[in-house]
């Protein structure tokens, strides 16, 4: 996956909108500025006719300020171009495509701007190569001519004017008045044509209606042209608003005939030297006025370039931001951050993208939370299922109680391992098979009334004792058959519940054959001693008489020895039939039967004995029951064994039964199955002597202790016998 | 220091050279304009200053008078006392325009000295209306007797009348560059 370099490392969004945003604003700052400034300096330059060009500071500042502000807008241009550029280098996402826009902007607005330019620049040169070079200063110059000549001949046609009126000034003297004469000489002039005595000092005579100025303008002229013109007769001297005719007297003065053009032939006149004027001015500066022209186009072809290389900017980066900002968020979202939030505003599409973006990234979260909430619920229904699954199948397990599922289809979806046990079957070779493929023929009318009897039982339930042979071995079981139903009263399945009632009816043998033990020892014991008592006093009374006679002293004998053997007989009825309750007390279990194999190490020195130890917490119980249960199954244990063999205690913790187990292993011969029923009964013994009490009062104090005593086989021979009790017995708790 | 370095240093250079060089070297192609002749006297309360402008005149700025284009100088005639021991003291200072103007209808140069306009018939006339001056000095205060006195002169381009299009065209610009240093020369004093 792409890894994304940082867009802008040191600013935040939103101080980078700002910035964005003072740079538009200078921009637009910028660019009204330079329009109005050169707004005002053209009207400045329009009324600046009379305003000093090279002194004037306001229009130097001005322009000082444009050319900077001009500057300034470049600058910002071009820094956002090599920023771009930057961008670009440095792999920032977006900036591809940005710099592809602002290209793309570029490009459209460069060629037609470089076009117009050149198209804009050959026309400017060619219109004024063209108005410079053609007939048009020709035509101005005949223009000019013909005004020209117009005015020479009004002037030319006062010629005479002049003449007669110097001629009648000359004649006259001093005898009329300088006015007076140029008054008669003027009678029966036109009107627009006026008379004028120009002296070399002071005012002119005037007669007629031209007016100050004209007259003040034509002394001007002669004054310039005084020695230049003097003394060449009749000369004439013309201007737009005026044509004379000038006439030299011998002292110094001239008469001179002023005819007034009226106004609008003189601005006629007036135009035609001021096109031709300028006519000529534009040809003298045809070279500047052409750089003028190129300069303005290159300005405005920059100016053009720059906005659209800084709108492109701008477009690119409104495209690109809001582009960058959901790909980043997006990266964030994969990599796992719900709580991406793009802080982008807009109207346009791309601000309501990045509004379902947020709403996707807030709903995303929300259900990732909601999501985790469930989790976290299931985890901890799934824990507290698992646990009470653990329970039941620890308590399935371990309860003396086997148990089979059968589910509606009538396979077999659960046995326990009491059931595979009671049954001698394996759980992963019946399991999910059809019960009815499981059970053995010789079980299967069994089978067949049970469940015939659950579906006429109204209440679903059945509970009858069987007795079944399994493995050559009889066992009764109670059986309870149970139909399972849902909340909706549909058949689910049977769970069949069975005990084994063979530990049950061996106890209640053993109680009965305590009852007995202790009855016959009642009845025994009481008659023994009269008669032990009686033969003793026999033998004391009559040893001596009979001395001869072996068989009373015989008989005697065997009377007191049977009396002994019965006294022990008794001795061991009363003891099994008046077994004490036991007197629990925490203690190590351990430690109390460490002892035990000791003493039997010692006395068996053939057999190897050994006792194991696991993680033992401390247990409620009888020390000396316990001692005297594990020395009877020591003492089979030595007798099964003989001279040599190997004996195994091993004393070990059952944490989730909560029970104790005390295992003696042996590799002796073994038990036949066959005796194993009788195993624990009273007076049930397969060794030479034994009174088959051992095993009966090992029976028994497991009993006391609420627990079990079992036996089976040791692999690959002898056999083992296990104890096992609870850590604290009931009664005790 | 690199290669690329070395040379790049050696092109700045060169480019800072022509830059500080080439003024030089075009004000040398024509001759600078210049004050001279500076002379006069100083009585009573103003003082009468004859100098000469020389140079003033480029020949483009000749033909651009003959086009009718107006060509104005702005003048600054400064009258300074001297003094031995201290620093000089202005006592008196003039500033005028002087323009010139052809009008091609009428053929005469229009000379404007401030007070009047002299229609002159030729350039010539027109030229040194415009080259030679004779001004007036109002001083603030009396000339003293036996004491030395100093004009200074300077003159540059103060506007150049193109018609309306033209102005528009060249308001950025300009066209000639007129303009004097600063001028002196010791009038006389009763």
């Amino acid at each position: 996956m792409k890894e994304f370099p940082p867009r802008t490392p040191d600013l935040s969004p939103e101080k980078e909108r700002a910035k964005r945003k003072r740079e538009r604003v200078a921009i637009g700052i910028v660019a009204a500025l330079v329009a109005g400034l050169t707004i005002l300096e053209a009207r400045l330059g329009a009324i600046g006719g009379t305003v000093a060009f090279t002194s004037n500071i306001i229009i130097f500042a001005l322009i000082n300020i444009n050319v900077i502000l001009i500057v300034l807008l470049i600058f910002l241009v071009t820094r956002n171009v090599f920023k771009l550029i930057l961008d670009r280098k440095r792999n920032i996402l977006g900036a591809k495509i940005r710099s592809r826009l602002v290209l793309i902007f570029i490009s459209f607005s460069l060629l037609p701007t470089i076009l117009l330019f050149i198209a804009a620049t050959n026309i400017t040169t060619t219109s004024i190569s063209s108005w410079i070079g053609g007939r048009v200063g020709v035509a101005l110059t005949s223009a000019l001519d013909i005004a020209r000549g117009s005015l020479e001949r009004e002037a030319g046609s006062l010629s005479g004017v002049a003449d007669q009126a110097a001629t009648a000034i000359l004649r006259q003297g001093k005898k009329v008045s300088l006015q007076d004469s140029l008054e008669a000489a003027r009678r029966g002039l036109p009107s627009d044509v006026s008379l004028l005595l120009v002296g070399k000092t002071g005012p002119a005579v005037v007669s007629g209606g031209v007016s100050w100025e004209i007259a003040g303008q034509i002394r001007s002229r002669l004054k310039g042209e005084e020695g230049a013109t003097r003394g060449q007769g009749v000369r004439t001297i013309i201007d737009e608003s005026y044509a004379s005719a000038v006439r030299h007297l011998p002292d110094g003065r001239a008469v001179v005939a002023v005819k007034t053009i009226p106004p609008r032939e003189a601005k006629r006149f007036r135009e035609i030297a001021k096109t031709y004027d300028e006519y000529h001015q534009v040809r003298l500066l045809d070279d500047p006025i052409r750089a003028s022209y190129i300069a303005t186009l290159i300005l405005i072809t920059l100016l053009v370039v720059f906005a659209a290389s800084w709108m492109g900017i701008y477009l690119a980066r409104q495209i690109t931001v809001p582009v960058q900002m959901l790909a980043e968020g997006t990266e964030k979202v994969a990599s796992g951050d719900l709580s991406v939030r793009l802080d982008y505003r807009s109207d346009d599409e791309f601000g309501h993208l990045v509004g379902s973006f947020n709403r996707m990234t807030a709903d995303l979260k929300e259900m990732k939370k909601s999501l985790e909430d469930a989790n976290v619920s299931l985890s901890a229904t799934f824990e507290e299922l698992r646990r009470r699954s653990r329970f039941i199948e620890t308590i399935l397990t371990n309860i003396s109680t086997g148990v089979i599922v059968i589910d509606r289809g009538g396979r077999i979806a659960m046995i326990n391992k009491v059931a595979e046990r009671m049954l001698a079957i394996k759980t992963d070779k019946v399991l999910g098979k059809p019960y009815k493929e499981v059970v053995r023929e010789e079980h299967y009318d069994v089978v067949r009334t049970l469940s015939r009897e659950v579906g006429e039982t109204p209440g679903k339930q059945v509970d009858r004792q069987v007795d079944l042979t399994i493995g050559g071995k009889r066992i009764s079981l109670r059986v309870s058959v149970t139909a399972l139903h849902g909340d909706d009263e549909e058949y689910m399945g049977l769970v069949v519940a069975f005990d084994d009632l063979s530990q049950a009816m061996r106890l209640q043998r053993i109680m009965a054959w305590r009852e007995v033990a202790r009855r016959i020892a009642h009845e025994i014991r009481n008659p023994l001693t009269p008669i032990q008592l009686s033969t003793e006093r026999l033998q004391k009374k009559f040893a001596a008489s009979h001395e001869d006679d072996s068989a009373f002293s015989e008989c005697t004998q065997t009377i007191l020895s049977e009396v002994g053997s019965l006294k022990s007989l008794v001795e061991e009825f009363t003891r099994f039939a008046r077994m004490p309750a036991p007197a629990f007390k925490e203690g190590n279990l351990g430690e109390e039967l460490r002892p035990v194999v000791e003493t039997f190490r010692t006395a068996h020195p053939g057999i190897a004995w050994d006792f194991e130890e696991g993680e033992v917490p401390p247990v409620w119980f009888d020390p000396f029951q316990i001692r005297r249960a594990v020395t009877n199954l020591l003492e089979n244990a030595a007798a099964a064994l003989g001279k040599q063999g190997r004996c195994v205690v091993r004393v070990g913790h059952e944490p989730a039964l909560g029970s104790v187990r005390v295992s003696v292993y042996d590799d002796g011969p073994g038990i036949p199955p066959g005796d194993r029923d009788r195993l624990f009964e009273p007076y049930f013994s397969r060794k030479e002597g034994g009174m088959g009490l051992g095993l009966a009062i090992v029976s028994a104090i497991a009993s006391d202790h609420q627990g079990t005593v079992k036996v089976r086989d040791n692999v690959p021979k002898g056999t083992v016998f296990e104890i096992e009790f609870p850590v604290r017995p009931k009664r005790e708790g | 220091m690199s290669g690329e370095a070395v040379l790049r240093y050696v092109a700045i250079s060169l480019i800072f050279l022509g830059v500080l060089v080439a003024p030089g070297l075009s004000a040398a192609a024509s001759p600078k304009p210049r004050i001279t002749d500076i002379h006069g006297q100083a009585k009573g309360r103003s003082a009468l200053v004859h100098f000469t402008l020389r140079n003033a005149f480029t020949p483009g700025m000749v033909e651009a008078l003959k086009s009718g284009i107006e060509i104005s100088f702005k003048t600054v005639v400064r009258v300074q006392r001297r003094h031995r021991n201290w620093f000089d003291t202005t006592v008196g200072e003039i500033t005028f325009s002087r323009s010139v103007r052809y009008d091609a209808l009428s053929r005469v140069y229009h000379l404007n000295r401030g007070k009047e306009v002299e229609l002159l018939p030729d350039i010539f006339t027109a030229l040194a209306g415009m080259t030679r001056y004779e001004v007036i000095v109002p001083l603030s205060y009396k000339v003293e007797r036996g004491k030395r006195y100093r004009a200074y002169v300077r003159t540059r381009l103060d506007k150049v009348g193109l018609s309306d299009p033209l102005r528009s065209i060249f308001f950025f610009s300009s066209l000639w560059d007129v303009e004097t240093e600063w001028a002196r020369g010791d009038i006389s004093a009763p």
